[in-house]
């Protein structure tokens, strides 16, 4: 075998994307959301559930295979699995059904997530809401974070912010900038759930604290919906509606030595500060025999302001440190260098867990999006941070 | 009840992290470390990657550190916990790049790098939590 024959790129390709309406309370079960944003996405490449031979999914959700499998009737099931944890998922879960396609064991895999995020179990409170009892153990470590108050991701985010901030002078004006920006890829997006609500520099730094130094706006929105995918070979592709968006490479990684548990943990690692996204960007370009110059527009996982910020290091559309300046230089906004969460994002469109960003980098690749970069080839498309996190680059098909 | 009693207590008695709890409990910090090689192993586990050894000891470390970082918390997340909090993350005096959290009412002024010294708070059930507060 040469290395043509081991590897992935351009080798499948994503041929449909569907989501649900985002909402605060959608009055309906995770199922159903499921149920829908699968349908949306096989009716959107041409395809029929019978097509439908893999399911991959988020260990977070809810829904397991077997039951969107018998939610949708599916006959011809051969291929399951599941990535994570949570946000970190989505990019994990497409390697899984690239993987499954390339060996054989699928040929037409469905990607989703799905969530009652707000008027469910929200994870802004953290996973242990609720749990009563003696807390951690067992590999979790949360006895160490929770009984201290540190339930939250976004206080975990909040002092990896206040370390950047202390570290290399990154300003709140600075991560308003993304919020900003955000918000106004959402005012031209008339699915977002923020797409009437405007948000200038005074709006953000007058907003309320959430936890220093992190306010409302650099947290991304709990939302109930869901979004799914159909990938399928490079081969089969063509025979679908829509043009396919060909996976140029996909990469998952982590920091030396990993890291344990859940968000918190990450204080612990000896540098807080060095994250996956480093790994990450390093083994994504090389597979995509690409770099940060040939990105045309990027979906950065948005938890929180500070997530994209340290993503824009990270992928090496800036230095080490610089991501607060160039943030705030224009450079991320519609008609810069590199236009970021062109739908609104986690921030401003709706937390479906990263998948929403693989949705709205299809629609880029397919000249399909509210805020359309023009003439735009490549898309990358980041998964959560700060456990472990993957990314992968999309490419228009020639 | 008051809003301590429904804070959360740690489990003390796992295997990998129970020494950590059974030294608070006699009023010290204690770091897990491998008899072989010296290696710290923190978060604590049983296992040395550094050198494979399963031997591991808990050493006393002194109760200082400096501020790492920190976040004041302005919403209720979890009952027990009433907004403003603080947690801080402090880095060992004695292991550098060991950090442990604690908790601190409402706003302190704070500054990175502050110095900071344990106290050894007695939560509910008689349970000993190591907190930290500027020195």
């Amino acid at each position: 075998m040469t290395t043509r024959d081991l590897d992935h790129r351009d080798r499948c390709a994503i041929v449909g994307a569907g989501r649900t309406d985002y909402s605060s309370r959608s009055g309906r079960s995770v199922l159903s959301l499921a149920t829908e944003a699968s349908l949306a996405a096989i009716a959107d490449a041409g395809l029929e559930p019978n097509d439908v031979d893999g399911i991959v999914r988020c260990d977070f959700d809810v829904v397991a295979h077997n039951d969107l499998a018998h939610a949708l009737n599916l006959p011809n099931l051969s291929y399951w699995g599941a990535s994570g944890p949570g946000g970190s998922a989505p990019s994990g879960m497409m390697a899984q059904a690239v993987g499954a396609i390339l060996s054989g064991q699928a040929t037409t895999v469905l990607v989703y997530r799905s969530m009652n995020g707000r008027s469910g179990f929200r994870l802004g409170k953290g996973r242990l809401q609720g749990q009563a009892g003696a807390i951690g153990g067992n590999g979790s470590y949360e006895e160490f974070f929770v009984p201290y108050g540190l339930v939250s991701p976004g206080q975990m985010w909040a002092m990896l912010a206040q370390r950047h901030m202390h570290t290399y002078g990154t300003t709140q004006e600075q991560l308003g900038h993304i919020a900003i920006t955000c918000r106004e890829r959402a005012n031209a997006n008339p699915n977002a759930q923020m797409a009437t609500r405007g948000l200038s520099l005074d709006d953000y730094l007058s907003s309320p604290i959430i936890s220093t130094p992190l306010r409302l706006p650099d947290y991304c929105l709990e939302t109930d919906g869901a979004c799914a995918v159909v990938v399928t070979s490079a081969a089969r592709s063509v025979d679908t509606d829509k043009p396919p968006v060909l996976i140029r490479a996909i990469a998952q990684g982590a920091v030396q030595g990993m890291q344990p548990g859940l968000a918190s943990p990450a204080l612990m690692r000896e540098d807080p500060l060095s994250l996956p996204s480093v790994t990450v960007a390093k083994r994504l370009y090389q597979r995509a025999g690409m770099g940060p110059e040939d990105i045309d527009v990027a979906q950065f996982y948005d938890c929180f302001t500070i997530t994209v910020l340290v993503q824009l290091e990270d992928y090496g559309f800036c230095q080490p440190g610089e991501g607060g300046p160039f943030a705030a230089s224009g450079a991320i906004g519609k008609g810069g260098s590199l236009p970021i969460n062109t739908s609104g994002g986690n921030l401003s469109d709706g937390y479906i867990h990263g998948m929403s960003h693989i949705v709205e980098g299809v629609l880029q690749m397919r000249g399909e999006s509210t805020s359309q970069v023009p003439d735009a080839e490549t898309c990358l498309v980041t998964s959560g941070l700060p456990i472990i996190t993957g990314a992968m680059i999309l490419r228009k098909a020639a | 009840m008051s809003e301590l009693d429904l804070r959360p207590v740690p489990c003390t008695d796992d295997p990998d992290t129970g020494g950590f709890w059974e030294a608070a409990a006699r009023g010290e910090l204690a770091i897990r470390v491998c008899s072989d090689c010296g290696q710290v192993l923190h978060l604590p586990k049983a296992y040395c990657h550094g050198c494979g050894s399963w031997n591991t000891a808990w050493q006393v470390v002194a109760p200082t550190g400096t501020l790492y970082s920190w976040t004041t918390t302005e919403r209720e997340l979890r009952p027990g916990f009433v907004p403003p909090y603080t947690i801080v993350c402090v880095e060992l005096d004695d292991a550098p790049g060991v950090r442990l959290v604690g908790y601190l009412d409402g706003r302190p002024q704070l500054e990175s790098g502050m110095p900071m010294s344990a106290t050894f708070e007695v939560a509910q059930g008689g349970v000993v939590i190591p907190q930290w507060q500027p020195a």
